[in-house]
């Protein structure tokens, strides 16, 4: 099960005021706080945040809403987050903050939400590679990825184990997942 | 006794240092008079300084200060299209006729003087600014249509400054003019200005340790706007300046920070300014000025 939290919809409700902009720290930790909030009412897997109402968002802001929430991981109760709608600029901010603090995030264009996301922050380029793997194959286990990347088993468990780390893949036994989004 | 402070009749950046010089010792005791009459010209740095002395007085709680306004009708219209002088009337004594500002600024003035005292004031600023940002960033100076968000983020980061570190408000103004004297192309130019305690002040109870006695207004510059330090021990803190230093890179633009006795400047090759002047005459607050400048043909 996905949940869908439509930012735009949290601003307006959080700053009472009609603007499409998400900046200020204070605004991006309110956003924020309800972000977890509306995640702790529901038991779905997958949160999507879907920030195609937002026109501007600031670095201040990406930090506090996007970096801050993945280092909460232990209080989003082990759901997963995935990004939605974010234009170009949007995409700068979000990886600018989450390479800094050494994250990373999945991200859906809208509508594309069966295209393979986009990776934004830090990882590993092996975890990169692992990652554009498996979005585009399907579940594989560590054995079944070094095949195809033609790669040593341990690598593949290295580079898989870091996604699962970053909650960019989903573990299964021995086999990885990608995230459900679709 | 009243001490004369006499705006230079070009006010930017520059001059700034004449004026800040004649205020003496800070606070001043003695009542300021801070005379505009020959004023032929500012920038939007300028204005703002002129507001950030009064406002400094004011916090001192120092005499209201004497203000006499530009003689050139020229120059006391622009001021008052740009809102200098509804800003103005609230902490300085007027003297001479002031023209009644016109519903709207020129249209080189992308954002009137603006006061920064919260949060929500940012977001004023950034939804006032979209709407005049995209016509002379990207129709006037060239830059692509992206440079417009940038733009706008960078003006964000520079306001929340304000707001996260100076203690008290401050302004900003953005204007659009031709840089004749140093580049002779247009400009977008961005200044924001504060009368709060500096960025000594502000770093100094997390990171004037480690300086020794090197720490002082210049280290404090250098900190924040080159190694990118807050006084927040919150390691997401700092991004801002590092974005906008690293936005007006990529379009050779300018930033400059002024606090207390130093300031420090990113020169672009367009530019002769020294990278860092200290033991400079103490002024309140800081003051950022960033430029943009209009992209040539080779850059477009």
């Amino acid at each position: 099960m996905i949940q869908t939290i439509h930012i735009g919809h949290l601003l307006r409700e959080t700053v009472t005021s009609p603007y499409r902009n998400l900046v200020t720290r204070p605004t991006g930790a309110a956003i924020r706080n309800r972000i977890q909030e509306t995640m702790a009412g529901s038991d779905c897997l997958t949160a999507l945040l879907d920030f195609s109402g937002i026109e501007l968002l600031d670095f201040s802001c990406a930090d506090e809403v996007v970096a801050k929430l993945l280092l909460a991981g232990g209080e989003r109760g082990g759901r997963y987050v995935v990004l939605r709608g974010l234009r170009e600029d949007q995409h700068e901010a979000i990886e600018h903050v989450l390479t800094h603090h050494g994250l990373a995030v999945a991200a859906v264009a809208e509508g594309e939400e069966h295209a393979q996301p986009r990776l934004l922050g830090w990882v590993t380029p092996d975890a990169r590679a692992a990652f554009a793997c498996v979005c585009a194959r399907g579940a594989l286990t560590a054995g079944e990825l070094a095949a195809v990347l033609d790669w040593l088993v341990a690598r593949a468990e290295a580079a898989l184990a870091v996604l699962a780390g970053h909650r960019l893949l989903r573990a299964e036994d021995d086999r990885y997942l990608p995230l459900p989004i679709a | 006794m009243t001490r004369v402070v006499e705006v230079p009749a070009t006010f930017d950046d520059r001059s700034f240092e004449q004026f800040a010089g004649a205020f003496g010792a800070w606070p001043p005791e003695e009542k300021i008079l801070i005379d505009a009459r020959g004023a032929q010209w500012s920038s939007p740095y300028g204005l703002l300084a002129m507001l950030t002395a009064g406002q400094a007085l004011a916090e001192a709680k120092r005499e209201r200060p004497l203000f006499t306004v530009p003689l050139s009708d020229d120059v006391k219209r622009y001021w008052a299209r740009a809102g200098f002088f509804h800003y103005a009337a609230e902490l300085f004594e007027l003297h001479g006729k002031v023209p009644k500002a016109a519903v709207s600024g020129p249209s080189d003035v992308l954002l009137d003087v603006t006061p920064v005292r919260a949060t929500e004031d940012v977001h004023e600023v950034v939804e006032k600014i979209s709407q005049g940002a995209s016509r002379i960033l990207h129709g006037e100076l060239g830059l692509e249509m992206k440079a417009t968000l940038r733009f706008s983020m960078a003006l964000s980061e520079a306001c929340q400054n304000i707001v996260e570190h100076a203690g008290t408000s401050g302004w900003v103004a953005v204007q659009a003019y031709t840089f004749r004297r140093r580049l002779g192309r247009r400009v977008v130019v961005i200044a924001v200005s504060d009368a709060g305690i500096g960025f000594r002040r502000s770093l100094e109870s997390t990171h004037a340790k480690r300086f020794g006695e090197r720490w002082g207004d210049g280290t404090a510059l250098e900190a924040a706007l080159i190694q990118g330090v807050s006084r927040f021990r919150d390691p997401g803190r700092g991004q801002g300046l590092a974005f906008i230093k690293r936005f007006l890179d990529q379009w050779k633009g300018k930033i400059s920070i002024r606090s207390g006795t130093a300031r420090l400047a990113i020169v672009p090759p367009w530019d002769e300014d020294i990278p860092l002047g200290e033991h400079l005459p103490f002024f309140p607050g800081a003051q950022v000025q960033i430029i943009i400048p209009a992209q040539d043909a080779e850059a477009r």
